[in-house]
């Protein structure tokens, strides 16, 4: 030791030696540069789940809750909307997970809410249909009960090619609700205050033609600052020609599919809105049977910032089931029309939707002579495999079948013949890729085809629980 | 003229009397000089008071034995000129006015001093009292009075400054309030009409109480400069014991002093005196105790007590000078001291602080021949010079000035803004009051509420606050922002004992300022950090002290190093654990050679223990936590995969780090070290420790830490290891800088090596300054932080209701706190939260962020959630989750922040009955900090919750104590009966409240054991009369004795 210290170059040696090691011993402790996955939401069960039905007066309104396994307990009910003062007793309560519930509800009922809890929260789907042969709302007319939100997105024709384009606001909270209504045109936004409040237990409807008369085309937004509201958008074209909900669409995204487009004829017309700031130019791709591909000559259309663009797809997909995958720098809203055959016409709206990776139930859907259902399952990624549940609403429900959507193709998903009215629950498998998913009704009568659409929304049996951390330096951007 | 007045012209007859009292090494020279007189004395009369050392005799072989009177030894000056006087009847010879000249027996007049005196006398009939300019016996030059007067409280003022030479800059003949007694001429009967001096006061201030007595008779003193004379005043300097009275000559001294100015000041007047005689000795008496100097402690408070004890005596002495006092008294007025005073001694105090003079001895110096004061490195006094050159011609100055400009220039988008934050550093808010009550409350009512102890760092932060008018952001401002400029003048100063060249110092110093730490501490908002950077060289200095010097100065350093290894402690808890090593390595390798070493590390290491006890048994049982330090623990802020070489290069990681080959330079020079021949033990020491710090660094940045007060795992940051390790290699550098002079004056080769090195070694802080000015502070600290709690939130919440504030993290998922009305506090952040509590909050939070629904928002309401906010990023999916929550109500959502408000709250006290229905309960806070809950009267199982984590809570209710209950598994129950009432429910705290007055007082002791301390001549007065014949002495041993340890010193650090 004495010697190394003493040494001129001993000493220097020990110096690098010891910093060689700690060198080397920082090198090998260095963690290896995976990048760590960022950590996973967990999957939780949903425990409560609170939809309103907008307007089920003459309509059927179907409820199911398919439940899950080892779970028990909970009611699910189906009450009128009131004031949180009066309260009204459940026109019905449903305790069997997996039973369709389906009632034909009087002429003039308001709105109604349908809630669950326990068991009978997992995956709770209502849903109300209209059927009208004649008329000037002949048509099939259905739309999913919506929970309320704070914001709520609505592509569709406007008041002007319409006959009545009426919204649908209820606020089942006990907390009061000021809405802002904000409408996109053709020719970009609508201006003008319309905004209003909606008190518990209250629910309104509001003629979009006096807030904005004259759009060809339009985007509605519907947005609270305070509270909560659950809106629905209802269109009548007009005598002859058809009538339908617009099914609320996937809120502002730089990649949005519209899925759930029926095969056969008819127009099938793509909407798309670009509420934001800046002009959008969004490329439009198909996805068919056949393939995910481009359209010839209308690989992209261009919207300019706050209007709506429509893009005439009806020969582009060649009456093959499809959805539609729109793609933009900026984000964008986009809906579907979508029109029967007949001499009468029906209409029928999809609209963006969001890929149900945990799992979708459609409450209403009907086998018979002339009434038929069917899924139309899009995977724009990886190849999909589905298992497809149905629940009918009487008798034993059949095993669960499995279905497989090869990559970045739309299938049309045969359902098992049912009989009677029944709900059916799409679940992913794992290792699947994205799904899309759209049903179809229709109902086939003298005139034509009636006809109503609706994008498989994501199901209410799961909730991602965000990985959480307790850190006070949540107080620190 | 009144009737007592000389008349002009008249024949002087002057008898001079000499009083010796152990004298005798100058008794010669003074009876020689009062012979030698150009105006020869007409009668010449030595008085004995009992001399020791042959005083006596060498009076009688001067003047003869008839000349020489002989009286006892305790006989005071005063009596002995007053028996001669007896004895020596008035010559009543008309037109002969006759004068006494009183000679000590150390007090040599010049040749011509009494014909100086006379010719004044005759220029000034109403001159009563005359006295000469008083010069030091040994440094002839050195002006000791001219004149005395004396302000409100007693405090003697000469009106000189310290050291003065007379170069005729005070000459003249002035009024004077008094005269010393030493070569005072006074008129006989002048002294017969005042009764000459007071035999109360044997020995000090018996002059000022003669002269003023004299001027409340009508009379003038004057002082004469051109009369000289040379004094030893060998009484207050303790060359001679005084017994003419048993007590301590400072006590006495302050008695009299009080005494005269309290007997001769008018009534009025005298009131005023007595007040700040009072408050001012209690004050000194403090100061004294904090020094460390009982004994001056003791002396000042017994003089008072001694003063207030006799008013007696008081009255009696007010009554024998009655006589004209009032009358008189506004041309006395003028003579005292100004009040002003004693403001411009401390102006003159600090001045000579700033310009490396050290502090002047403000404790009542007696007079102006001060100690010699120490030729402190030569280079830091500069004294012929104005105040700007003396401030700024000190390189510690001009180093502090410079770096300061590099960190305002740095910091550029800091400075200014209205909330600093970010980073590690939780928004500065609130006042010292709000810190200091964080720091003494047992419970803390933030977050989820705990009973934990306060990191003491908010102590230390809260007394810097108050300092800095009560304001944290200003203490965090300079501690943090200012981290780099205090870090340097402090390696500045601290190296000063260690590195002898001024060179050297300045480039440690700025080397070590701005290292990659520093400016990663200052971007990343690490105020643990920044604080120890800034003790790190005071460590280094004081161990240093420790090791190396002697008995009582090692074991001050010892407390010193001990109390601010605590301060450093609280800040980062690693410092411990790094100086414990260095300290028990330095103490068994300087243990054998030197006595009391193992002590004073002990001490040293002990009272960190201490002070920070229970803090420190929390942090100890989660070890992680020593990794930790002051603030918020993120993973943002650290790299986890530092790299070695960053390591190797001092450079933490995180932001805010210059590139690597920035530290290049001092790394290559320390390299460069290990080449020289000489030194090479300080060598392999101080590369010993830069070795161990890297160590530490690494082991320290591989340790992935959560903390207790909640946090992502990340690793640790090793800025304060990396500290150590830069500290040694700096100190290395700089101890062998001196042979790059030698080098350079080798010429040739040699000094192209030795310019081609300095150059190497300065790029690091050229390099590094510039770069920090160049990209400037961009981190994530910032200077304008925006609040995390909405307004609208803080608003609508009542005392205690908490707030959910999520947010979504960098790392994917989302991050939660609990916050109650305000952004929390420093140190609030850093206070664990009660596992139980909570974990059920986590559950009931996520769940409420997935949007499943169910009971989440009812769990929330039972903990006084009123508000969730979510605040930027705002995660879309979190807020339709938010949104879809019946429970939930959105109150405002912006692209910053989203606040929801509980449909149903519960507040923070709710009442749970036996069915589990839950009903709200009005709480008040009461001013003692207690709360009082309004119980409606109802069923039987009943329990009042408080929404706080169930602990030492007590609740009484109609008088009677409520039994206790934990509720939910966390939350503080109550069991109720079917009665109203008013519930009282406090927290129970006296242990807590104990342990801080424990600890105030351990933090008092130490401070004044670390104080610097009585001199040690002072300390041990030189009481023993001197031996006989001893020539006069020479100049004290002390600074020959200081030097003599310096250089030791300097010798162990160079070993």
């Amino acid at each position: 030791m004495k010697f190394l210290v003493e040494n001129r170059f001993g000493m220097l040696l020990l110096v690098v030696i010891s910093l060689l090691a700690l060198y080397g011993v920082a090198h090998v402790t260095q963690p290896p540069e995976t990048v760590t996955a960022a950590p996973q939401p967990k999957r939780v069960t949903v425990e409560s789940v609170n939809t309103v039905c907008p307007d089920p007066g003459d309509s059927v309104v179907s409820a199911v809750a398919p439940g899950r396994e080892g779970a028990r307990g909970g009611a699910a009910t189906v009450t009128a909307l009131t004031a949180p003062g009066e309260k009204a007793g459940p026109a019905a309560t449903l305790d069997q997970p997996g039973k369709l519930w389906q009632k034909k509800q009087a002429a003039r009922t308001g709105p109604l809410i349908v809630a669950g809890d326990g068991a009978m929260a997992a995956g709770l789907e209502a849903a109300q249909t209209a059927t009208a042969t004649s008329g000037a709302r002949r048509g099939l007319a259905g739309v999913r009960c919506v929970e309320p939100a704070a914001e709520a997105w609505f592509v569709g024709p406007g008041p002007a090619a319409a006959a009545e384009v009426t919204l649908y606001v209820a606020n089942p909270d006990s907390a009061p609700a000021s809405v802002e209504v904000a409408v996109y045109a053709g020719e970009g936004p609508v201006v003008g205050d319309h905004g209003f409040m909606v008190e518990p237990g209250e629910h309104r409807t509001v003629n979009l033609k006096d807030i904005a008369p004259s759009p060809l085309v339009m985007a509605v937004s519907v947005r609270t600052g305070s509270g909560r509201v659950a809106s629905a958008v209802r269109a009548e074209m007009g005598e002859g020609r058809g009538v339908d909900w617009l099914p609320q669409a996937a809120a502002p995204a730089k990649s949005v599919v519209v899925p759930g487009i029926p095969g056969g004829g008819g127009r099938r017309e793509l909407y798309v809105a670009a509420p934001g700031e800046s002009d959008a130019v969004v490329q439009v791709k198909a996805i068919t049977a056949d393939g995910f591909y481009a359209l010839k000559n209308r690989e992209t259309v261009e919207v300019p910032a706050g209007s709506v663009a429509t893009l005439d797809l009806s020969t582009g997909i060649g009456g093959q089931p499809a959805a539609i995958a729109l793609t933009s720098e900026t984000p964008i809203v986009a809906g579907m029309v979508i029109t029967a055959t007949g001499t009468r016409l029906d209409v029928a709206f999809s609209a963006g939707a969001a890929p149900i990776d945990l799992g979708s139930v459609v409450a209403d859907n009907r086998s018979g002579k002339d009434t038929k259902s069917a899924l139309i399952l899009s995977a724009p990624g990886k190849a999909a495999k589905v298992s497809v549940q149905v629940l009918p609403a009487e008798g034993a429900a059949p095993a669960a079948t499995e279905a497989e959507i090869p990559a970045a193709r739309t299938e049309q998903i045969a359902l098992p013949k049912v009989r009677g009215a029944f709900a059916v629950a799409v679940t992913p498998l794992p290792g699947s890729g994205p799904v899309y998913g759209g049903r179809v009704l229709d109902q086939r009568d003298g005139n034509g085809l009636l006809i109503t659409a609706q994008p498989l929304a994501a199901g209410r049996t799961w909730a991602l629980v965000p990985p959480l951390t307790d850190s006070p330096s949540t107080v620190l951007p | 003229m009144s009737s007592t007045d000389v008349p002009y012209g008249a024949r002087h007859a002057v008898t001079a009397i000499v009083v010796a009292h152990d004298g005798a090494r100058w008794l010669a020279d003074t009876v020689a000089a009062v012979m030698r007189q150009s105006r020869p004395v007409d009668r010449l009369v030595g008085v004995d008071n009992g001399s020791r050392d042959g005083g006596g005799r060498v009076l009688e072989e001067a003047l003869g034995q008839g000349n020489v009177l002989a009286l006892p030894r305790s006989t005071g000056f005063g009596e002995a000129v007053g028996e001669v006087l007896e004895r020596l009847p008035a010559a009543r010879a008309p037109g002969v006015v006759e004068w006494v000249w009183l000679i000590h027996d150390d007090c040599a007049p010049d040749v011509r001093a009494l014909e100086a005196l006379l010719w004044a006398a005759d220029h000034d009939p109403s001159a009563a009292v005359l006295g000469p300019k008083l010069r030091d016996w040994l440094d002839r030059r050195l002006l000791l009075e001219v004149g005395v007067t004396v302000d409100r409280t007693g405090r003697r003022d000469t009106g000189l400054e310290a050291r003065e030479y007379d170069q005729g800059q005070h000459d003249g003949v002035h009024d004077t309030l008094s005269v010393s007694t030493a070569g005072m001429l006074i008129r006989r009967d002048v002294w017969d009409e005042v009764g000459g001096l007071d035999p109360a006061l044997p020995v000090f201030r018996d002059d000022l109480d003669l002269c003023w007595r004299v001027r409340n008779a009508g009379h003038r003193v004057l002082n004469v400069s051109h009369a000289v004379a040379w004094h030893a005043e060998a009484a207050t300097r303790r060359r001679r014991r005084i017994t003419a009275s048993d007590h301590h000559p400072r006590r006495l001294d302050r008695r009299n002093a009080m005494f005269v100015v309290m007997a001769n000041l008018p009534f009025r007047a005298l009131l005023w005196a007595l007040v700040r005689n009072v408050v001012g000795s209690l004050f000194r008496t403090v100061l004294f105790m904090l020094a460390k100097q009982p004994a001056n402690a003791l002396d000042e408070i017994s003089a008072l007590g001694s003063v207030l004890a006799h008013p007696g005596r008081m009255l009696r002495a007010r009554r024998a000078r009655a006589t004209g006092r009032k009358q008189n008294y506004p041309q006395i007025k003028r003579l005292l001291s100004p009040p002003g005073a004693s403001y411009r001694r401390i102006v003159d105090m600090v001045q000579g602080f700033l310009s490396g003079a050290g502090p002047v001895d403000s404790s009542g110096r007696h007079h102006a021949a001060a100690e010699r004061q120490e030729q402190d490195d030569g280079d830091e006094l500069l004294v012929d010079a104005g105040v700007m050159q003396r401030v700024f011609g000190n390189p510690g100055v001009l180093l502090f000035l410079g770096l300061l400009a590099v960190t305002v220039a740095a910091e550029r988008t800091l400075l200014g803004g209205d909330r600093l934050g970010g980073g590690a550093l939780v928004p500065v808010i609130g006042g010292a009051s709000d810190l200091w009550r964080l720091y003494t409350e047992g419970f803390h009512a933030t977050g989820l509420g705990t009973d934990a102890w306060t990191p003491p760092y908010v102590a230390v932060i809260a007394v810097l606050s108050t300092v800095l008018f009560g304001k944290p952001w200003l203490a965090v401002t300079v501690l943090l922002l200012g981290c780099v400029p205090l870090a340097g003048v402090s390696a500045y100063l601290a190296t000063r004992r260690m590195i002898p060249s001024a060179g050297a110092r300045l480039w440690l110093a700025a080397t070590y300022a701005l290292m990659p730490v520093a400016t990663g501490a200052i971007a990343a908002g690490r105020l643990g950090t920044a604080v120890v950077l800034v003790l790190l060289p005071v460590y280094a200095a004081l161990a240093t002290v420790l090791l190396a010097a002697e008995g009582r100065r090692s074991r001050r350093a010892a407390w010193g190093l001990g109390l601010l290894l605590a301060v450093g402690t609280a800040f980062a808890p690693l410092v411990y654990v790094l100086a414990a090593i260095i300290g028990v390595l330095g103490a068994t390798a300087f243990g054998s050679a030197r006595r009391g070493v193992g002590v004073s590390v002990g001490i040293a290491l002990g009272v960190p223990l201490v002070l920070l006890f229970p803090w420190l048994a929390q942090i100890a049982r989660h070890p992680g936590q020593i990794l930790l330090e002051a603030g918020l623990h993120r993973p943002s802020l650290v790299d986890p995969r530092l790299p070695a070489a960053d390591l190797l290069a001092l450079s933490p990681g995180g932001p805010g780090m210059p590139p690597l080959w920035v530290t290049a330079g001092l790394i290559a020079a320390a390299l460069g070290t290990l080449l020289i021949r000489r030194q090479r033990m300080v060598v392999a020491v101080c590369w010993g420790v830069a070795v161990f710090g890297v160590l530490v660094a690494i082991l320290a940045g591989r340790a992935t830490v959560t903390s207790i007060a909640g946090s992502e795992a990340a690793p640790a940051w090793p800025g304060v290891p990396l500290a150590f390790a830069a500290t040694g290699m700096l100190v290395v550098v700089a101890l062998t800088s001196h042979r790059l002079a030698e080098f350079r004056a080798a010429g040739g080769l040699r000094r192209i090596a030795a310019v081609l090195a300095a150059a190497v070694a300065f790029s690091t802080p050229v390099l590094a300054a510039g770069f920090w000015v160049y990209r400037g502070v961009t981190g994530p600290l910032r200077g304008d932080l925006p609040d995390a709690m909405p307004a609208l939130a803080a608003a609508g919440s009542e005392d205690g209701e908490r707030t959910l504030v999520l947010r979504s993290s960098e790392a994917g998922g989302l991050t939660y706190t609990v916050l109650r009305n305000r952004t929390p506090l420093m140190g609030e952040t850093d206070l664990p939260a009660p596992g139980q509590a909570r974990g059920r909050l986590a559950v009931a939070a996520s769940g409420l962020a997935s949007g499943r629904g169910g009971q989440d928002a009812a769990v929330l309401a039972t903990y006084g959630v009123r508000f969730v906010v979510l605040v930027a990023p705002i995660d879309p999916a979190v807020t339709r989750a938010l949104d879809s929550q019946p429970a939930l109500a959105r109150m405002s959502l912006t692209e910053t922040t989203g606040v929801w408000r509980l449909a149903s709250p519960l507040g923070r006290a709710w009442i749970a009955d036996s069915a589990g229905t839950r009903t709200p309960v009005k709480v008040t806070r009461t001013p003692d900090g207690g709360l009082t809950a309004a119980v409606p009267a109802g069923p039987a199982g009943r329990t009042l919750v408080l929404a706080e984590p169930a602990g030492d809570w007590t609740a009484t209710l109609g008088g009677a104590t409520l039994a206790r209950t934990t509720v939910d598994g966390w939350a503080q129950g109550f069991t109720l009966g079917t009665a109203a009432g008013t519930a009282r429910i406090a927290y129970d705290d006296q242990w807590h409240a104990i342990w801080l007055w424990v600890q105030a007082g351990l933090v008092a002791l130490v401070l004044v054991l670390a104080a610097p301390g009585s001199r040690a001549d002072e300390a041990a007065p030189d009481y023993a009369d001197p031996p006989p014949g001893e020539a006069a002495p020479a100049e004290p041993e002390r600074p020959a004795g200081r030097r003599g340890r310096r250089a030791k010193r300097s010798e162990v650090a160079a070993r």
